[in-house]
């Protein structure tokens, strides 16, 4: 199956939208970051995200024989990279970030709300196509296993530095904060759990 | 700046498929057939190109009907979507991109209206801004550490483990110059492949 | 919200105490055909144990039934009902393996036999007693039931009890851990909401979860109702129940604790409970980090009263441990909502004899718990705990390492103890984890109403 590799999965949506609505949503994203992304941070689970907007008369033209498109919809297409099974994924943003959710997609066609989440997950299963090829440098490694190899390197580091002349007194106990520092980020990597 | 996240850079493109006249044109499917047969792991084309973090190639046929009332339209072309995120700026990963790994571009964008090929990479990356549509809210989890950055961490981060194994309960007479030839050794260690096996 | 108790089977409504009821058998039976299955069923229906209040008229023993996929077809209910049941349910607990992680030592090829074979067995007769020989009464009444309607035959019946330990019956399993704390407390099942079974509100509050996490036909925690079968009749107040054989190894266990004990700065006790997060007599480290504490035990208010918000590192207790990893509580923040949808109501027994610590004992030996657990939905509850937080680690933030007690481990697989800089909590990391407990069979039921029993003896589920 396509959409998977390793631990991540490539969720692709493509949702219409009326062309009058798109400039609302545009500031709503642009306004997101502003209020923070802290609750997708905090889920931990996702990679990498993006929502694109392509109005209705910006699909690429190269010229040559390719007609213009004529649509007059504008259309919302939403990447992701995250980590957990298909359904996990959506149980978690429509129990947590149903309000982002809604922000963003109530101005797409159709969108029936995040909760409750059934009628939320059919609505996910119409718009979401499938990946062609996915490509993933760090298969065995989820999101938090990346976070977690980031700030074993940066205890290293430092104490690497700090114990470079230490007696063996120093050290002993140099190490031991070092042990607690990096406890909790020790998890093995390897494939992600089959299934649904 | 939608496309970018700390040093995290989300492309969006959306590439037009040559229709060849009929509805079921061959192309797409020729491409479809092309991408499913594309290397993957540590021998995918897209290994060797430095900063590389997720790239997916997606056929997208047509736009999706939600139903009444919602319009019943069509897209006149099909369109190849590339989404890649990497580290840096646009223009010198273009760039590389095209010196790295000309050939199995061409294989993949031939298909596409307009494609100039990848041995001239200035004319590649004008391209690919051609196809380019802006990432209008993009989310990076760690927008600060490059590609290599985090291949040497995860190496790092099973070492460590291992040695807080191996040494457990050992005294400091043992431990402390243990570790130091671990520092030694790790150092030397390049950082895993992308795509390797165990990362 | 009041719920109609005597609609409830007993076995649902409240379970049954070792204390009252110390022995039990399960029988697992396979029907004959739809007409004399139903007959049987018939017979036996008056006898079964409702969630009615004994006020004080205890039975001797009592009477509860759940069916298979398989079974439910065997009686013939009509098939437009039958597929409207959850898939999971309808593919039988073998199918789901490979999301369970039943491989390995656990696989199907490993198992009892009448486990083997899709669809073997239909019914589960659940009978718990207060002696044997009431036990033995009711067991051979069902037998004369089923001989007379000629409408089951049993496949296999499993012993069952609470273990006694010093001639006294108790809430131990063969590992020596006290069992059965912490069961969800439900909306219109809990009398009075007992600190920590539920789920906590923002002020702190503990309070029970929508009656939908438990029983079929009610909204759940997402304010949905769950997927339920058609007619609502025959899904309102029922539910679903796991059963899982699972064998213990006792000698690997003890052996793995004194080894290990041995080298772990917190001693062999301690190890014990940081495996688990509640040390052998139930005291959860949370509250007693460094003794066990049986007055902690014995009330009922302070023995599950805990959250994980001032531990974040695990010191107390370890972010992997069995009770951390399968209820997490507040540990993953957002008002608990990414727990409180995750929740199942064990039931389970040990079976076998116990042998006590300082006698010799074997991993071959009848040592083991019959796991059982209810919810409303295996898939989104039971199986999911099972294959991220039990097989996985990633929520816990702990890559791929395993619960260390259920997990399916491989030789590769680790425990790591977070510890602090006392003496007596180091971090500690215990490699090569054995397999300490192996899946023999098991399978997953439904448990109807007294209603709907009544409505698939009489053959009165209506197809639409």
């Amino acid at each position: 199956m396509t959409n998977i590799n390793g631990k991540a999965y490539a969720m692709n949506a493509i949702t219409p939208m009326r062309a009058w609505k798109s400039p609302i949503l545009r500031l709503i994203f642009w306004l997101a970051p502003l209020f923070g992304l802290t609750d997708l941070k905090n889920l931990s689970f996702i990679h990498f995200a993006r929502w694109v907007i392509v109005p209705h008369d910006k699909f690429p033209w190269l010229g040559g024989k390719q007609p213009r498109e004529s649509v007059q919809s504008d259309y919302m297409l939403f990447f992701s990279n995250f980590n957990g099974t298909w359904n996990q994924y959506i149980d978690a943003f429509s129990a947590v970030l149903s309000k982002g959710l809604n922000y963003f997609w109530c101005w797409s066609d159709k969108f029936p709300g995040s909760v409750p989440v059934t009628g939320f997950k059919k609505y996910i299963a119409r718009v979401q196509f499938d990946t062609d090829f996915y490509y993933n440098p760090y298969p065995y490694a989820a999101t938090n296993d990346v976070k977690a190899a980031h700030r074993v390197q940066a205890a290293l580091d430092d104490f690497a530095a700090k114990s470079a002349n230490m007696t063996e007194q120093q050290f002993a106990e140099a190490y031991l904060h070092f042990l607690i520092r990096v406890q909790n980020d020790l998890g093995a990597l390897g494939p992600a759990p089959e299934g649904t | 700046m939608g496309n970018q996240s700390g040093q995290s850079y989300g492309l969006t493109i959306l590439s037009p498929i040559i229709n060849n006249g009929s509805r079921a044109a061959a192309q797409d499917l020729a491409l479809r057939h092309h991408l499913s047969k594309l290397a993957n792991g540590e021998h995918s084309p897209f290994a060797k190109v430095p900063g590389t973090h997720f790239v997916r190639l997606v056929v997208m046929g047509d736009v999706v009907f939600v139903g009444y009332p919602a319009r019943d339209e069509h897209l006149k072309s099909q369109y190849l979507i590339c989404t890649a995120d990497f580290d840096g700026e646009l223009d010198p990963y273009l760039q590389t991109l095209a010196r790295t790994i000309p050939a199995e571009l061409d294989a993949i964008w031939k298909h596409c209206v307009g494609y100039p090929g990848a041995t001239d990479p200035a004319k590649f990356a004008e391209y690919i801004k051609k196809c380019q549509v802006e990432t209008t809210l993009y989310f990076s989890d760690v927008n600060d550490r490059t590609l290599e950055q985090t291949l040497k961490a995860l190496l790092v981060k099973t070492a460590v483990t291992a040695f807080a194994e191996r040494y457990q309960g050992q005294p400091a007479s043992v431990v402390q110059p243990a570790f130091k030839k671990f520092l030694t050794e790790l150092s030397q260690t390049p950082a895993p492949r992308p795509g390797a096996a165990g990362i | 919200m009041e719920l109609n108790l005597c609609d409830l089977q007993g076995f649902v409504a409240r379970g049954y105490s070792g204390r009252s009821f110390p022995v039990a058998s399960f029988l697992l039976a396979r029907i004959h055909d739809a007409a004399s299955g139903r007959e049987f069923l018939g017979r036996i229906l008056a006898e079964i144990t409702t969630g009615q209040l004994w006020n004080g008229k205890k039975p001797g023993s009592t009477l509860n039934a759940g069916f298979t996929y398989a079974g439910l077809a065997q009686l013939g209910l009509p098939e437009p009902t039958l597929q409207s049941f959850p898939v999971e349910f309808v593919q039988g607990m073998k199918s789901r393996g490979k999301i369970l992680g039943d491989t390995g030592a656990d696989d199907p090829a490993n198992w009892e036999t009448i486990w083997q074979q899709d669809g073997n067995v239909h019914m589960w007769i659940g009978i718990y007693a207060e002696s044997k020989a009431a036990l033995e009464d009711r067991c051979r009444k069902i037998s004369a039931a089923m001989l007379e309607t000629r409408g089951a035959t049993v496949l296999q019946t499993q012993e069952a009890g609470a273990l006694v330990i010093g001639g006294e019956v108790s809430t131990k399993e063969h590992f020596g851990y006290s069992d059965g704390f912490g069961n969800p407390d439900i909306q219109g099942l809990c009398r009075k909401p007992t600190p920590g079974q539920g789920k906590l509100t923002d002020h702190g509050k503990w309070v029970p979860l929508a009656t939908g996490e438990y029983l079929i036909g009610y909204p759940d925690e997402a304010c949905e109702l769950p997927v339920s079968p058609i007619p609502y009749l025959l899904a309102s107040n029922g539910t679903y129940m796991v059963y899982r054989k699972l064998h213990e190894n006792v000698a690997t266990f003890r052996k793995f604790l004194k080894e290990r004990g041995g080298q772990y700065g917190g001693g062999e006790k301690k190890l014990a409970a940081k495996l688990v997060g509640r040390w052998l007599d139930g005291t959860p480290l949370e509250l007693s980090p460094d003794t066990e504490n049986i007055d902690i035990v014995k009330d009922d208010a302070r023995n599950t009263n805990f959250t994980y918000g001032k531990d974040s590192d695990g010191a107390r207790c370890p972010l992997g441990s069995h009770i951390r990893r399968t209820n997490p509580r507040d540990a993953f923040g957002f008002s608990g909502q990414l727990v409180n949808r995750r929740r199942i109501m064990r039931r389970g027994l040990p079976y076998g004899t116990y042998v006590p610590d300082d006698q010799p004992v074997r991993d071959d030996g009848e040592h083991g718990i019959i796991f059982m657990a209810l919810c409303a939905s295996l898939f989104r509850q039971f199986e999911f705990i099972q294959q991220q937080w039990v097989q996985h680690g990633n929520d816990a933030h702990l890559g791929n390492d395993k619960d260390p007690l259920l997990g399916n481990q491989c030789d590769q697989d680790r425990f790591v103890i977070p510890g602090d800089t006392t003496p007596k909590n180091p971090p500690f990391v215990c490699p090569h984890l054995p397999d300490f407990v192996n899946l023999l069979g098991g399978e997953y039921f439904f448990l109807p109403s007294i209603t709907a029993l009544r409505m698939i003896a009489e053959g009165g589920v209506d197809p639409r």
